[in-house]
This record gives C-alpha cells, structure tokens and sequence, in this order.
C-alpha cells in the first residue's frame, strides 16, 4: 500500500499533535524540531520552544544540523545561557515536554546515547549533553527513534537518560520526579508504559505495518494478541505544512 | 588605563603544563579554535580540560594528545560528524574521561564562577555517568539527603579551573565582553581564576557605553583578550560569519583515521607560524568572503 506521506511526516504529525497549546518544549535537531514547529503552526500557536544552547521561540526559515547552527536562532525571542535553559527554567519544572533521542531504549524507556558495546570492543558515539537532564526533569517524554532490533531492548549498554527505570515506583526510590508521560514514537508504531508495572506496550501501528512486523524488530517480548489500534494519518494540511512551510528543503521529512 | 589587549601568542605562553582549562565552544559555534590552535604550536602538555559540549577544537587538542584528562558531557561536529579522537581515546582508554550530563557540568561552572562550594541537583541521579564516577570515587559528586527536604541529591563540587578560554564577537580593552546570540559558556567563562577572550574584534569603550546591555561578560571577571578575526574558523560565530561546511566535512573524514588526522595537524597547525597564515593557507579573504554573515539572517 503506497501513502500519500513519508514515514517521517507521520512520525513528525504523529508527535505534533502530542503537544498541547502553551507548553514548554525542549527539542532537538530534526524530527522533534519539525513535530514542535508544525505544533506552533497548527492546533498550538502558544507552545514555547526552547533549544538547551540558550535560544527560546526563534522562527527560523532555514532548518540547520544541529542546535549549535546559528540557522536555528532566527529571529529568536531571548537568549539566554546553558544554566538558563535546563539549569534553571527545565530545574525549576516548567518544561512540559522534553523529546529525546538514541541509540538504544529498553523496556522501560531509559536511554542511550554513549556507546555501544560490540564484540570489539566498547565503541563511544557522542555522550548525553541536555538529553539525561531532560529526562530527568520534564514532565512528559517523548522519545523518537528508527525501530530495529538492537535499539529496542531489554537492557541498555549504558543508560543515559533515565525513564521509568527498573519500572514500578523506582524512579520515585531514587529520588527522582516522576514523569506523567513517556511515549516512544517509532517509524513502525506508538509506544507507551503500563499504568503500573512501567513496562514498554504498543498504544497504535502505523497505517500499513503488520504487528509482526513490530513484534520482529523489537528487540523486547510484546503481546499484540488483544489488537491494538492504528495510528492516526495525517491530514492534507499538515502535510502541506510540513512540505511547504516547514522543511521545504526536505532536510528530515 | 591599562588595555588587557595582548598578543594571542602571549596569553597562550602564559598556560603552564598540566594547567586545569576550561573550553567556551559548543559543537559548531564559537569554538576558540585559534587558541586550541597555538596551544598545540606551542606543544603544551598534560592538559585537564572542562567543557560542557565539545567540538573540533577538543577532538584537536585530544587528538594531538596534550589532554590527560577530559571532563564533558558530549561533543560532535553537529551533522559532519563526530569527534572520532576523543572517542577513539575514550574507547582506548588513552585519556582518564569523566563523564556528567550537560546541565550538571554548567552547574559546575556555575558554582565555580559565584564562588561557592558545591551545587545540589537531581540530574545525573539514576544514571550510569554518575555511577561511573562514583566508582572512580570522583571527588567532585556526592549524593546526600537534602538538609531542607530530606530528598536524595547529587552534590556537585564547584569548578574553578585555572584558565577559561571562550571565542566572543567583541570586547573592549578593558575587557568589557559583549556576545551576540546564546551565551551558554558564561559560566564557564566566569568560573576560572583567570579567563582569557579570543575575539573577533577589539572595539572601543565608547561602543561599549552605548550599548551596555550587551556586554555579557563585565572586565571584572577577564584576565586578558587576543583579538583574533575568525578566530573560531571553520566553526560559525553568531553576525559574524557561518560555518565552513567544506573544512569541517574534511575535519570530519581526516579525524577518523589516525595518519590523516597527524599529517592535517602538521600541515595546518604545525606547518603554520600563526592563525592568520592558516587563513592564508587554506584560501585567505577569498575563502573568508563566502561565509560572511548576511547581517538580518546573522549567518
């Protein structure tokens, strides 16, 4: 079955419509930045985007590669420093939503984003900057990620950023705030956690992916045999959004 | 009055071996790269460096091997690539590496640089960075019950490195600093016992009195400024001038191979007397001319 939509724009809209009119978005490079500004445009006009370099609500024209491209500053409403952002106003508990990133989640939804162990050897890639203390702090996470195997898994070669940790109340035990909400958006599905163990569930497969096609590139045991839901398409309008004013580069959609 | 102006080659001298550093630049954006460039000329070793996220410059200075100890968060080169020396010395156990997540090193410098002692906070808790480093039995981090709310906490100690290095657009003689767009490495800045500023230009104290708001770093806090024009090249300083996307897609390739990465160093670093001959060298005003800023879009 051919869409009229690449994976990437319902993983984006998918995202989009997870966030809600005057939150606190923390974003990244990519995806994330897309989902946050096609939010502004569409249903959530007041939503505050805040990259951790310092730099809050800008309107930039050109999509950059990485929050460090002068690019991304464009017409930015303040300027503040790392301290500023996730120092104090992601510390003081006013970001709403942090999106998040990785090379392996697990069952819990903690992440990394270090190294990955092979049988050569530990192999570093780029280490956590703002992406634990987001984890830490914000109230919602959502996490955007390819869907394969070996990055879906029961447990991490290292754990960066901090989810549901060893499920049930152990975040709370470690002294840590507990997130209302964490959800991994994939390009195959919706991940979220059980109410009470903690533990990773499919919510919805996108339109087009067989469960077992979930099930086999997850690198976690899952129970589909209930039925699950199908994600919700995109409409034409945002679609058009994304194309036409967000990323008509074609940069990540 | 005396001008804290000095020859970038001067201050440079002034760094001991094995002196503690602390680094401004983050991925591709406002890296002192010109500095890092002189450190290596004038062969510096057994570094400490601080950094909160770390570009081309700290993968030099790792790489060119003056670093014996790194304390960061992350690094890369944005979308051109990673920071393959410091990953390779990491995975080779070549550098004692500490790693904190971003927030919990700029809570560092921000002790550091308001003189306290140490800093709660609830980040790196749950982690494996701060297990590492427990078990290294790093003195910086302790986790204690708050006397105030009884709650666990990570208490960091505070950073007071001996020299600070940031690339900035403008300062004055005094050493009044002005930085256009996020100031994330104020911190850091603020927290060394002697800071030193590369910038892009030095402009007068009258240029300053009119426009006071933007200076982010007031002379009380600075020990001496190199005024240095692209002296974050091939990174991208904010009005000023974009990155180099051609030098930094070679960085990214030369750095992922040992004998590239040692024969880019020699030429460009090593076979060149100073930075403006590394300019010079690498395509001089022509080059330079391309990525000037557009002055509404600032890059």
């Amino acid at each position: 079955m051919s869409l009229p939509y690449t994976t990437n724009e319902l993983m984006a809209v998918t995202a989009a419509r997870l966030l809600r009119d005057g939150e606190n978005v923390v974003v990244g490079l990519g995806l994330p930045q897309i989902a946050a500004l096609l939010a502004q445009n569409t249903h959530a006009p007041n939503l505050t985007i805040i990259y951790e370099i310092g730099v809050i609500n800008p309107e930039a024209e050109e999509m950059g590669v990485g929050v460090a491209d002068p690019r991304l500053w464009y017409k930015a409403e303040h300027f503040t420093s790392f301290v500023g952002t996730l120092g104090a106003i992601l510390q003081k508990g006013l970001i709403d939503v942090g999106f998040l990133g990785g090379l392996q989640v697990d069952k819990y939804g903690n992440i990394n984003s270090t190294l990955v162990k092979t049988e050569k050897g530990t192999r570093h890639i780029n280490g956590s900057g703002g992406a634990a203390d987001m984890a830490t702090m914000a109230r919602r996470l959502l996490i955007m990620m390819r869907h394969e195997k070996r990055k879906i898994v029961d447990s991490l070669d290292y754990l960066t950023s901090v989810g549901y940790l060893r499920g049930y109340d152990s975040r709370k035990e470690e002294g840590l705030p507990v997130p209302e909400d964490v959800k991994i958006i994939t390009n195959l599905c919706v991940f979220g956690f059980d109410e009470k163990t903690k533990a990773i569930k499919v919510l919805s497969i996108h339109p087009g992916v067989k469960p077992e096609d979930v099930i086999q590139n997850t690198g976690v045991a899952l129970d589909l045999s209930s039925g699950v839901k199908t994600t919700d398409e995109p409409t034409a309008e945002e679609i058009d959004l994304l194309r036409k004013k967000i990323d008509p580069q074609r940069m990540y959609i | 009055m005396n001008s804290k102006v000095r020859a970038l080659k001067d201050i440079v001298a002034e760094i001991p071996d094995g002196a503690h550093i602390a680094l401004g630049g983050f991925a591709i954006t406002r890296n002192p790269v010109a500095f890092v460039f002189e450190l290596i000329r004038q062969g510096k070793k057994n570094l400490t460096v601080y950094q909160i996220v770390g570009g081309m410059e700290t993968d030099l200075l790792v790489g060119a091997g003056l670093v014996k100890r790194l304390e960061y968060s992350a690094g890369s080169l944005d979308r051109f690539g990673r920071l393959e020396r410091i990953n390779e010395a990491i995975d080779k156990k070549l550098i004692d590496v500490r790693e904190y997540s971003g927030t919990s090193m700029a809570l560092r410098f921000l002790a550091g640089s308001m003189g306290i002692p140490f800093i709660p906070t609830k980040y790196l808790l749950g982690t494996e960075m701060l297990k590492v480093l427990l078990e290294k039995k790093d003195d910086a981090v302790r986790v204690e019950r708050s006397p105030f709310d009884g709650e666990k906490y990570v208490y960091l100690k505070a950073l007071q490195p001996d020299f600070a290095i940031i690339h900035a657009q403008y300062a004055d003689e005094k050493g009044n600093v002005i930085i256009e767009g996020p100031y994330w490495d104020v911190e850091t800045a603020k927290s060394a016992k002697k800071l030193f500023v590369t910038v892009e230009k030095v402009v007068s104290t009258e240029f300053v009195k009119r426009h006071p708001e933007k200076v982010i770093i007031p002379s009380v806090y600075v020990h001496a400024v190199a005024e240095v024009p692209f002296g974050a090249f091939p990174n991208a300083v904010y009005k000023c001038y974009d990155y180099d996307k051609e030098m930094l897609e070679e960085y990214a390739e030369v750095s992922k191979d040992g004998e590239k990465f040692k024969k880019f160093v020699d030429e460009y670093i090593l076979g060149t007397k100073d930075f403006e001959e590394f300019l010079e060298k690498v395509g001089g005003v022509r080059r330079l001319n391309k990525i000037k800023a557009d002055p509404v879009y600032g890059y």
